[in-house]
């Protein structure tokens, strides 16, 4: 039964069908199961699988949009049954698109998916400025800011922002992707991380932080 | 070595079906120019006299063969209503939008498809135009990429989620754009005779990375044949057909327009450098020209010495298109790319680009 509404969950967020989630997600509080573990085994799961696909070409960009479409909905249901344990503070990623770069389908799908595995995600937005970045992230105490760029011409600005925010705000984590990014790059800019894809941005964001969300 | 013939001689023996000197150089060069004369990029979109200025310099220093025109990717938000910023400041590398101007299905109700004189950057456009139709060059107008426009008109999420959950809503945003468009080219036709245009269509939201194929077949494809039906109609001969980054998948539809289109016209392919030249020569060597898709990051990072290897790798391969072949680079050349890399492109066009 329990494995039935948790799998009814994860189908319906991967086909996008809204109205069944919502239905699965009722279904699951019904049953008595776990708030959280429905979100992070049903909806987080569809999530997943909906990342991979995309990544071996078997689901496009619509898709996925309904799938997310699908995802909140169930969250607003089960967002308010949440135990208290599992209400805490979330982890606060601050994620943006560079100076000069509006190609922000990317970055909503990295938000996406660290909004399923539980994080707080400050969204900036496209063509976000430098400073813009560093003040958000000094006034929210942020955990980790998240950098994405698609041009080799914006990504170049990625260097100066990520050296002030380890200024102003010593403890806050960096992160960067896009396109043209790889792992040395993102080394030499002096990112504490990187990931090619949302599902390794999670991935990636949740080991900076030493394990959960 | 020595070039024999002028960049407008080279490029009429090409595009009718003859051997130049050595194989054209189109670099695909917008920001760049500007930087290279020294002003800001923002005017290479705004000002037209100093950005038509800037890539006829541009040209003349390097001698490639492309001529001025005006186009960017952001194209339909302005025209249509919303808000688009010019890159003046630093970082930025070509328009950005502001503010789209359609939110809901309503608004593509009540969208009205503006008078092209007036639209937007068309203005801008027109000036370019002009100038090189007074220079005796080709004048180039931008036509054709109705997914791109319509999602930068309606925000691209929200349109990419109608495709699905309102495809009626992107059929009639689509009708709107195609009519648009078609206008534009009126507007360019009629001003200059068809014979001294040509259309330039490309659009980065058509590409695979975005979207599959069945929806291009249903959402781009019938506004495509459209548009292009009607401009090859007017008497536009040529049309430069940039699908950009990975249309892979698209492939047999633009193959499909072609044939239905009875092979009408030269189209000037330029594909990203995700499609081999082998398969574009296969799909349409028998009738249209081939440009190359060199690496656009490549000539940022590489050395010369690695530019100029695959410059030369695009030349041997695309010099096979029996129906001609310009040495091209896969999408815009971007504009941080150090000069000398640009030479390379010329370099290697004269060194191996030879035809006897
Ligand atoms: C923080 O941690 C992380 C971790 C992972 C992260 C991350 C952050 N951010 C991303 N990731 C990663 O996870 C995501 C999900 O798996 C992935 O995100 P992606 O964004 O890669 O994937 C998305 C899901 C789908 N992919 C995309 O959405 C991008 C697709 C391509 C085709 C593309 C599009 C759609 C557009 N474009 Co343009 N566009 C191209 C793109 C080609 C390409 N190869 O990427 C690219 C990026 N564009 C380019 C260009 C040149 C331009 N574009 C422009 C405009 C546009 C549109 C507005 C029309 C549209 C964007 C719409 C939008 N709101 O996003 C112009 C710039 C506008 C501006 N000021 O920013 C313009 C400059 C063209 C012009 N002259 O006008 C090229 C850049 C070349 C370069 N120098 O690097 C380009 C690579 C195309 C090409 N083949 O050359 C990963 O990268």
């Amino acid at each position: 039964m329990k494995d039935e509404i948790l799998r009814g969950l994860t189908d319906s967020v991967v086909s996008g069908d809204v109205e069944k989630c919502v239905e699965y997600a009722k279904k699951a509080l019904e049953a008595g199961i776990d708030a959280y573990e429905a979100i992070m085994e049903g909806c987080a799961r569809g999530m997943s699988i909906v990342s991979e696909k995309y990544e071996k070409g078997e689901m496009y960009v619509p898709e996925i949009l309904c799938s997310a479409e699908a995802m909140y909905a169930a969250m607003e249901v089960l967002r308010p049954h949440l135990k208290v344990e599992h209400v805490g503070t979330p982890r606060k990623v601050v994620l943006g698109v560079v100076r000069g770069d509006i190609h922000d389908i990317g970055k909503n799908l990295v938000k996406l998916m660290m909004e399923a595995a539980g994080f707080q995600v400050i969204d900036l937005g496209r063509d976000v400025p430098n400073e813009r970045f560093v003040d958000i992230a000094v006034r929210e105490g942020a955990d980790i800011v998240g950098l994405s760029a698609l041009m080799t011409t914006s990504m170049v600005v990625m260097p100066e922002v990520i050296k002030e925010i380890k200024k102003r705000s010593p403890k806050t984590l960096t992160m960067v992707g896009g396109g043209p990014l790889s792992p040395e790059l993102a080394k030499a800019y002096g990112a504490d991380g990187y990931a090619k894809d949302a599902s390794q941005a999670v991935r990636v964001a949740k080991s900076l932080i030493g394990g959960v969300a | 070595m020595q070039d024999r013939m002028t960049p407008a001689e080279r490029l009429a023996a090409v595009l009718m079906g003859q051997k130049p000197d050595r194989v054209p150089v189109n670099p695909f060069i917008l920001g760049f120019a500007a930087k290279i004369v020294n002003l800001p990029i923002g005017d290479l979109y705004a000002d037209p006299r100093k950005s038509f200025r800037a890539q006829l310099l541009c040209a003349e220093m390097y001698g490639y063969d492309a001529t001025p025109m005006y186009a960017y990717a952001s194209f339909g938000a302005w025209e249509f209503g919303g808000e688009v910023g010019m890159p003046y400041e630093p970082g930025q590398s070509a328009p950005y939008i502001i503010r789209h101007p359609v939110e809901s299905p309503e608004d593509v109700d009540k969208l009205e498809v503006p008078d092209p004189r007036k639209a937007g950057s068309i203005p801008i456009a027109m000036e370019i135009a002009k100038l090189c139709y007074e220079n005796k060059m080709p004048v180039v107008f931008q036509a054709g990429e109705v997914l791109t426009t319509a999602a930068n008109i309606a925000e691209p999420a929200r349109l990419l989620r109608w495709m699905i959950r309102a495809p009626d809503v992107v059929h009639k945003l689509n009708k709107k754009v195609a009519e648009f468009f078609i206008a534009v080219a009126e507007y360019f036709t009629s001003t200059f005779g068809a014979d001294k245009c040509m259309a330039f269509t490309g659009g980065p939201v058509e590409s695979n990375k975005l979207i599959n194929p069945r929806q291009f077949g249903e959402f781009v494809f019938p506004y495509m044949k459209q548009i292009h039906s009607k401009v090859l109609g007017m008497g536009v001969h040529v049309i430069l057909e940039h699908p950009c980054s990975d249309q892979n998948a698209n492939l047999p539809y633009y193959v499909q327009l072609r044939k239905e289109l009875g092979w009408n016209g030269k189209y000037i392919w330029a594909f990203g450098p995700e499609t081999p030249l082998e398969k574009q020569i296969e799909c349409f060597g028998e009738h249209d020209i081939i440009m190359g898709n060199v690496d656009p990051p490549s000539f940022q990072f590489k050395s010369f010495e690695d530019v100029l290897a695959l410059c030369k790798d695009n030349i041997e391969r695309g010099i096979k298109n029996p129906s001609g072949y310009i040495l091209g680079v896969g999408c815009e050349l971007p504009p941080l790319a150090p000069p000398i890399n640009v030479y390379a492109l010329m370099k290697a066009a004269r060194e191996y680009g030879r035809y006897q």
